[in-house]
C-alpha cells in the first residue's frame, strides 16, 4: 500500500509539474478516452483495396457507441421523463454548472472571476482619485461615459481636433496652444458636431484658394522667364542664321516692343502681344510670320485609282479626240495632217497605208523612206525564203514549219495570181458575194470550196492562230508594199454596223490588219461597260461578224489569215455576251442540220459538210467549253459531227479527207472530257478496213458481224510498194476537184492512213481509262495486225501500225489484269456495329454525372431527406425503447414495493388471525391463559 | 436499438449467368409493343417484302446458309493486366509506371510492374482484328493483377489514346460497369471470378507462354484444331513473369523470341482469320 501510494504521489507530482508547464494540456490528458477495447470494434472487409486511400469510417465501435447513446439518454430523456409528472422543478443556475466539460476547479475559478467583476461594477459609482482611474485600463469605458456627460470645455477640444488641417494650411490664427496631445486618439472616435464640420470645410476652401493663387504666381514667373530667354535668343546670332533677315528684323521689333511693355506694366506680360495688335491696328509681324509658316508646303493628294469603266471611258474619249483631229486634218492640208498623224499616233503608223506615205513623201521624213525601201526588198527576199521553206517543209514533214509554210504559200499565191491587183480581184468577188442575200451564202456550199487551202495536219487552230499573229507581225511591212491600190483611211470612231452590208462597205478596201483594227475600234468605241445601250449594238455586231466569218470561209480565194485573225475578236466578244453567242451558234447549227438532212435525201449529192461548216464547228469548239457534260452549243455540235460521220456515204477520196478531219476535230473536242463517241471509232475502223485487201476484209466482216460497218471499196488499199508518205494539206485537198487523179494515188492513201493512225492513237490515249477499252479497241488491233501483214505497206507506215497496235494491246492487257470475275450479290461484309462507352474525364465515385444539374441536385436532396428521416425514425425508436425500459423498471420497482407492502400486511393479519384462533389476544394473555 | 447485423432475408443466390436480367426484361417488355406498332404500320410493306424474297430465291441461284450463330468463335482472356487504381493526392488515378513511379516507390511497390499500356494495346489489337469485325469474337475477359475480372463486349470501341483508356478503366474499377453512350447496355462490367464459369463447354483453352517447351507454328496449330470447337486464348499482359492458370489445357510458345502481348495477339488473330478465311 505504501509503495503504491508513493508511486501515486510521485506521479501526481509529475502531473503537477507538467500542468504547471503547459496549462491547457492538462485538460486534454484528463479527457483522453480510455484505451480502445478491440473486442468492442467491428470492421467491414474491403473488396478492392485502393492504394493511398485512408481507412476512415470503416471501423465501428459498436458496444461503446451503444453505451454512450444510453448514457446520453439517461441524461436527457430520462430527466425529462422524471420531471414530466412534477409541477415544479429545481433549476441549478450556479456558474459553470451547465457546462459539463469543466471540472470543479475551473468552476471555482469562474465563480471567483465573476465575483471580482461584480465588485468592480460597484466601483462605477464610487468617487475616487483620477490617477487611479487613469492607470486602470480595465475600466476605461466607464470613464468615457463619465466624460461625455460633462462637456464643459468643448471649444478647446474642437481646436485640438482641427490641428491636422491647421498644420496643412498654417493659416489658423488661433493656433493650438490648448490642444492636448495625449487623448487625441480617443477623441478622434468622437462624433464631430456640426460646427466643427463647417469649420473644417471653411479651412479647406481657404487652403485651396491660397494654393491657386500660388500656382498663378508661379505661372506668371515662368512666362516672364520664357520671354526673357526668347529676347536673348533673338539678339544672339544663332537664330539669324536659321531664318530670313527680314523676319529677324520683325522678330527684333517684336521683342523690343515687348521689353518696353514690360517696363511699363510688369503684370500683363503674358497679354502683351494681343494688346499690341488690338491697340496699333497695323498688321503684326509675328502674326504674319505664323501665317507664312502655316502656308508652307504640304503634301498634296494624288489621283485616285481608276475603275475599269473609267479607263474604258478614257480610251473612248481618246479615240474621239483622235477622230476630231483627223477630221480637222482632212479639212486642212493633207501633208500636215499626215505628219501629225504619224507623229501623234503609234497605232496609225502600223495601220497607215504605206503607199500614201511614199506617194506624199517629200523626202523630209527620214524614218519612213528606208523602211519603205526595206519593204520592197523584203518582199523579194521573203518570196525566195518562203519557196525555200516550202521545199524544206515538204522534205522534213515538220508540222510547225509546215504551218508557216502554208501561211506563206497562201500569201505567195495571192501575190502570184493577183500580181499586184489580187486583192482587187478579191474585193470584186466580194462585191459579188455581197449581192447575195445573207442566207444565200449558206446554200452556196458546193461551189466555193475549190480555192480553199489549209494544213491537213491535225493541229489546233489556236496554235495556228498564234503562228498567224507572229507571221502577221512579220508580214505587216510586206503587205504594205503588196497592196497596190489606194486604201481608204479608217475612221477612229466607228459606230457598230447593223448589217453585213454596212460592215462590208466599211471594210471594203481594207487590208486584213485594218479589218482587225476596225473591229478593235468598234469594240472599244461601243464597249459594253461604257453605256448600257451598247450591249444591244454589240450583240448585233457580233452577229454581223459571225456572218462575215462564214462568208469569208465560203470565199473562193480563201483568206485563211484573216479568218485566223477574226477568231480572236470573236472569242473575246462571245465571252462578253455569252448568252447571245450561244443563241447565234444554236440557230446556225439548226440550219446546218436541216440542210444536212435535205442533202441526205438527194442521193448522189455529197452530203459531207462544206469548208465553212467545218470552220464554224472548229470556231465553236474554241469559243465554248468542250468539257462540259451538257452544253447548249457543244453537245449538238458534237452530235452533228458524229452524225456526219455515220450517215454520209464515202464516195471519193476527198470525202475521206473531210471525214478524217472531222475525226480529228472530235478528238480535240473529246480530249478533255473523255466523252466516248463511238461514231469516230467505228469510222476509223472502216477506214482501216478500206485499206485491206478484198478477201481479208471479208473475213473481218465475218468477225465483226455484230457491228454495223459501212462497206467500203478498197479505197485505201495500197497497190504499189513505192508509196510515199507525206503530210497532207487539208485546204489543198479541198481545192482539188472530186475526180482528181491524186485521190487515187498510193501516196495519198499512205498519207491518209498515217493521219488515221495518228487520230486513232489519240483516241486510244483518251479512252485508255474506259472500262470497256479492250472491247472497243481489240477488233481494231486485230485489223491493224492484218494491215501490217499487207504486201505493199511502206516500212515507216508498218512501224506506225505496229506501234499503235502494240499500244492498244498493252492498254487492253492492263484492263484485263484489273478485271475481276462477276460476283453474285456483290456486297462487302458488314462489320459489327461498334458502340462508344460513356465515361467521365475525372471520375469520382459518388458524384452524380447527370448532365441536368437541377435533377442531380434534387436527387441529392431527396437522398439526404431520406437519410435524415431514417435517422430520425431510428432515434425515435431507440428513445421509445429506452423509455419503455425505464417505465418497466419503474413499474417493477413499484410492483416490488407493492408486493412487499402486501406481504407485510398479510403477515400482520395472519399473525392476528393466529392469535385469535389460539385464544390468546396478546402474547402475554395467551400464556396467561 | 441498433439494427441487427445479420443480413435480413434470403441471400441472393447465384442464378447462372443471368446478370443482364434487367436488360432482358426490358427487351421482353419492349418487343411486343414494337411488333404491334409495326404490324399496323407495315402491313403492306410485309407483302412487298415477301414478294422480294421470292424474287431473291429464284431458281438456279444457290442459297447460302447465313446462320452465323452456329459458327465457332474465339474468346480471349487477358490475364494479369496491371490495372490498379490508387488515390494520389485527392484524385484517383490508374497507376502507371511513367507518372507514378515516386508514389509507387513510396508505397513499396515496383514501378516496372505497373504497365497498363500493355493491357491497352492488347485490348486494342483484339478488338481491331478482322475476327472481331466479322463477329467471330465471342467475348473478351480481362483479369487484373489484383484479381478483378471484367468482361469487355466485342462491340466496344475502346479509346485509342492512353489517357482516355486510363479514364475508362478508372471509372470501370470504381463503378464496376460502363454503359454505352445513349444506351443502357453495359459494355464493360466487372464480373465474378472464376472466368471458367463463363466459357462455353466445347472449347479449347490455349495459353501462351515463352517459357513453354512446346514451340509451334501458330498457323499449323490453329489449322489442326477441329473446326467446330471454340477457341479460348489466354494471353498475359504483364511486364514480367508468366501466366500460370490451371484451367488452361495447353501452353504454347509461338516464337523463339519473347513477344509483346499485342504482337502475339495479332499473330493469333491472323492465324484464325486465315483458317476461317476472313479477308
Amino acid at each position: 500500500m505504501a509503495k503504491t501510494s508513493k508511486t501515486e504521489s510521485s506521479s501526481k507530482k509529475k502531473k503537477m509539474k507538467k500542468s504547471s508547464k503547459t496549462g491547457p494540456k492538462s485538460k486534454d490528458m484528463k479527457l483522453k478516452p480510455p484505451k480502445e477495447n478491440p473486442f468492442e470494434a467491428i470492421w467491414s472487409r474491403r473488396k478492392f483495396d485502393i492504394l493511398g486511400k485512408k481507412r476512415k469510417g470503416e471501423q465501428r465501435r459498436i458496444g461503446e457507441a451503444r453505451s454512450s447513446a444510453i448514457e446520453k439518454r439517461k441524461k436527457t430523456l430520462l430527466k425529462e421523463y422524471e420531471q414530466s409528472g412534477k409541477s415544479s422543478m429545481f433549476v441549478d443556475k450556479r456558474i459553470g454548472e451547465n457546462d459539463e466539460g469543466l471540472g470543479e476547479f475551473d468552476k471555482a475559478i469562474m465563480r471567483s472571476q465573476r465575483e471580482r467583476q461584480m465588485k468592480l461594477k460597484k466601483n462605477k459609482y464610487n468617487l475616487s482619485d483620477e490617477d487611479e482611474e487613469d492607470f486602470d485600463f480595465g475600466v476605461s469605458l466607464g470613464r468615457d461615459d463619465f466624460d461625455e456627460e460633462v462637456p464643459f470645455d468643448e471649444d478647446e477640444e474642437d481646436y485640438a481636433r482641427d490641428d491636422k488641417s491647421a498644420i496643412l494650411g498654417q493659416l489658423n490664427s488661433h493656433g493650438s496652444q490648448n490642444a492636448q496631445p495625449g487623448p487625441v486618439e480617443a477623441e478622434e472616435n468622437w462624433k464631430k458636431s456640426k460646427k466643427e464640420v463647417m469649420e473644417e470645410v471653411i479651412q479647406k476652401s481657404k487652403f485651396f484658394k491660397a494654393q491657386k493663387a500660388k500656382d498663378r504666381e508661379e505661372n506668371d514667373e515662368l512666362t516672364e522667364q520664357l520671354d526673357k530667354d526668347f529676347t536673348s535668343l533673338v539678339n544672339s546670332k544663332a537664330l539669324l542664321s536659321l531664318t530670313q533677315p527680314d523676319k529677324i528684323n520683325a522678330l527684333k521689333a517684336l521683342v523690343n516692343k515687348n521689353i518696353s511693355v514690360d517696363n511699363v506694366k510688369k503684370d500683363e506680360v503674358a497679354d502683351a502681344p494681343r494688346k499690341g495688335s488690338i491697340g496699333k491696328e497695323k498688321p503684326d509681324t509675328y502674326e504674319m510670320l505664323v501665317s507664312e509658316m502655316a502656308m508652307d508646303i504640304r503634301a498634296r493628294p494624288s489621283n485616285r485609282t481608276k475603275t475599269p469603266e473609267e479607263i474604258v471611258q478614257e480610251e473612248k474619249e481618246r479615240l474621239e479626240l483622235l477622230e476630231k483631229e483627223r477630221q480637222k486634218r482632212m479639212a486642212a492640208v493633207d501633208d500636215e495632217s499626215d505628219e501629225d498623224g504619224n507623229a501623234s499616233d503609234d497605232d496609225s503608223k502600223l495601220v497607215r497605208d504605206p503607199r500614201t506615205i511614199s506617194g506624199d513623201d517629200l523626202g523630209d521624213d527620214l524614218e519612213e523612206a528606208p523602211r519603205n525601201k526595206l519593204g520592197w526588198i523584203g518582199e523579194i527576199l521573203r518570196r525566195k525564203e518562203s519557196e525555200l521553206e516550202s521545199e524544206d517543209a515538204a522534205s522534213t514533214g515538220d508540222s510547225d514549219s509546215e504551218e508557216d509554210d502554208g501561211e506563206d504559200e497562201g500569201s505567195d499565191d495571192g501575190e502570184e495570181e493577183g500580181s499586184g491587183n489580187g486583192d482587187d480581184e478579191g474585193s470584186d468577188e466580194y462585191e459579188e458575194g455581197k449581192t447575195q442575200t445573207i442566207k444565200d451564202w449558206e446554200q452556196s456550199d458546193d461551189d466555193i470550196i475549190d480555192d480553199a487551202k489549209k494544213v491537213m495536219k491535225i493541229k489546233d487552230l489556236k496554235g495556228v492562230d498564234v503562228k498567224g499573229k507572229e507571221v502577221g507581225t512579220v508580214q505587216t511591212k510586206k503587205e504594205k508594199t503588196t497592196l497596190k491600190h489606194p486604201q481608204s483611211e479608217l475612221p477612229y470612231t466607228i459606230e457598230a454596223p447593223k448589217t453585213l452590208e454596212e460592215f462590208t462597205s466599211l471594210i471594203d478596201n481594207c487590208s486584213d490588219d485594218q479589218v482587225i483594227e476596225a473591229i478593235r475600234r468598234i469594240r472599244t468605241f461601243n464597249a459594253i461597260t461604257v453605256a448600257a445601250e451598247n450591249k444591244k449594238k454589240m450583240q448585233v455586231f457580233y452577229g454581223v461578224l459571225l456572218q462575215y466569218f462564214a462568208v469569208l470561209a465560203n470565199k473562193k480565194p480563201l483568206n485563211f489569215k484573216l479568218l485566223n485573225l477574226l477568231v480572236k475578236p470573236l472569242m473575246e466578244m462571245s465571252a462578253a455576251t455569252p448568252y447571245f453567242a450561244a443563241i447565234c451558234a444554236r440557230q446556225r447549227l439548226q440550219r446546218i442540220r436541216t440542210q444536212f438532212c435535205e442533202d441526205l435525201k438527194h442521193t448522189g449529192k455529197s452530203s459531207w459538210p462544206s469548208l465553212k461548216t467545218v470552220f464554224l464547228l472548229r470556231l465553236w469548239s474554241m469559243i465554248f467549253p468542250c468539257s462540259d457534260f451538257r452544253h447548249c452549243v457543244m453537245t449538238p455540235a458534237i452530235l452533228l459531227m458524229c452524225e456526219y460521220l455515220m450517215r454520209c456515204p464515202i464516195i471519193c477520196g476527198r470525202d475521206i479527207a473531210i471525214a478524217s478531219f472531222l475525226c480529228s476535230l472530235l478528238l480535240s473536242v473529246t480530249k478533255q472530257s473523255q466523252k466516248f463517241c463511238p461514231e469516230a471509232i467505228v469510222f476509223l475502223q472502216t477506214l482501216l478496213m478500206a485499206a485491206l485487201d478484198r478477201e481479208q476484209r471479208f473475213e473481218n466482216l465475218q468477225l465483226n458481224n455484230l457491228m454495223e460497218i459501212k462497206e467500203l471499196g478498197p479505197l485505201l488499199c495500197i497497190r504499189s510498194s513505192n508509196a510515199e508518205m507525206g503530210s497532207l494539206d487539208f485546204l489543198e485537198l479541198m481545192d482539188l476537184p472530186e475526180d482528181s487523179q491524186y485521190f487515187d494515188s498510193d501516196n495519198y492513201r499512205a498519207s491518209i492512213l498515217v493521219t488515221v493512225l495518228e487520230t486513232l492513237q489519240g483516241f486510244v490515249n483518251v479512252y485508255k481509262d474506259l472500262i470497256s477499252f479492250p472491247e472497243i479497241f481489240m477488233p481494231i488491233s486485230k485489223l491493224l495486225c492484218k494491215l501490217s501483214g499487207e504486201n505493199h505497206i511502206p516500212g515507216a507506215l508498218r512501224e506506225k501500225i505496229e506501234d499503235v497496235s502494240q499500244l492498244i494491246d498493252t492498254k487492253a492487257q492492263e484492263h484485263h489484269m484489273l478485271r475481276q470475275p462477276l460476283k453474285m450479290r456483290k456486297k462487302k461484309p458488314v462489320p459489327i456495329r461498334m458502340l462508344n462507352p460513356k465515361f467521365e474525364e475525372n471520375y469520382v465515385k459518388g458524384r452524380d454525372y447527370d448532365p441536368d444539374r437541377e435533377r442531380a441536385e434534387k436527387k441529392k436532396l431527396k437522398k439526404r431527406i431520406k437519410e435524415e428521416a431514417k435517422g430520425a425514425a431510428r432515434e425515435l425508436r431507440k428513445d421509445k425503447d429506452f423509455l419503455a425500459k425505464a417505465k418497466e423498471r419503474e413499474k417493477a420497482l413499484l410492483a416490488e414495493e407493492k408486493a412487499e407492502k402486501y406481504g407485510k400486511a398479510l403477515a400482520f393479519l395472519q399473525e392476528q388471525e393466529h392469535a385469535f384462533k389460539s385464544g390468546q389476544l396478546g402474547k402475554g394473555r395467551k400464556r396467561r391463559r | 436499438m441498433v439494427r441487427a447485423y445479420k443480413v435480413k432475408g434470403e441471400k441472393r443466390k447465384k442464378k447462372g449467368e443471368n446478370y443482364d436480367k434487367e436488360e432482358i426484361e426490358e427487351h421482353l417488355e419492349e418487343e411486343p409493343k414494337v411488333s404491334e406498332k409495326r404490324a399496323k404500320m407495315e402491313h403492306t410493306a410485309a407483302d412487298t417484302e415477301a414478294a422480294e424474297r421470292v424474287v431473291d430465291l429464284l431458281a438456279g441461284i444457290p442459297v447460302v446458309a447465313t446462320d452465323q450463330t452456329s459458327k465457332p468463335g474465339v474468346i480471349f482472356i487477358v490475364e494479369r493486366a496491371s490495372l490498379e487504381i490508387a488515390k494520389i493526392g485527392k484524385t484517383y488515378q490508374l497507376l502507371n509506371s511513367d507518372e507514378h513511379s515516386n508514389f509507387l516507390k513510396k508505397n513499396g511497390r515496383n514501378p516496372s510492374d505497373y504497365r497498363p499500356d500493355i493491357a491497352h494495346q492488347a485490348m486494342l489489337s483484339i478488338l481491331d482484328s478482322r475476327v472481331n469485325k466479322a463477329g467471330r469474337l465471342k467475348a473478351l475477359y480481362v483479369k487484373t493483377e489484383k484479381g478483378v475480372l471484367f468482361e469487355v463486349k466485342p462491340h466496344v470501341r475502346i479509346p485509342r489514346t492512353f489517357k482516355r483508356f486510363a479514364g475508362i478503366m478508372l471509372q470501370l474499377l470504381q463503378k464496376l460497369s460502363i454503359t454505352a453512350v445513349g444506351k443502357r447496355e453495359k459494355l464493360l462490367r466487372v464480373i465474378k471470378n472464376p472466368v471458367t464459369q463463363y466459357l462455353p463447354i466445347d472449347c479449347r483453352k490455349i495459353g501462351f507462354s515463352h517459357s513453354s517447351e512446346k514451340l509451334v507454328d501458330i498457323q499449323d496449330y490453329v489449322n489442326g484444331v477441329n473446326n467446330d470447337t471454340n477457341l479460348v486464348f489466354v494471353v498475359g499482359a504483364m511486364a514480367h513473369g508468366k501466366i500460370d492458370k490451371d484451367y488452361v489445357e495447353d501452353y504454347l510458345s509461338v516464337s523463339d523470341y519473347p513477344l509483346s502481348a499485342a504482337y502475339c495477339i495479332s499473330m493469333i488473330t491472323n492465324a484464325v482469320e486465315r483458317k476461317w478465311k476472313i479477308l
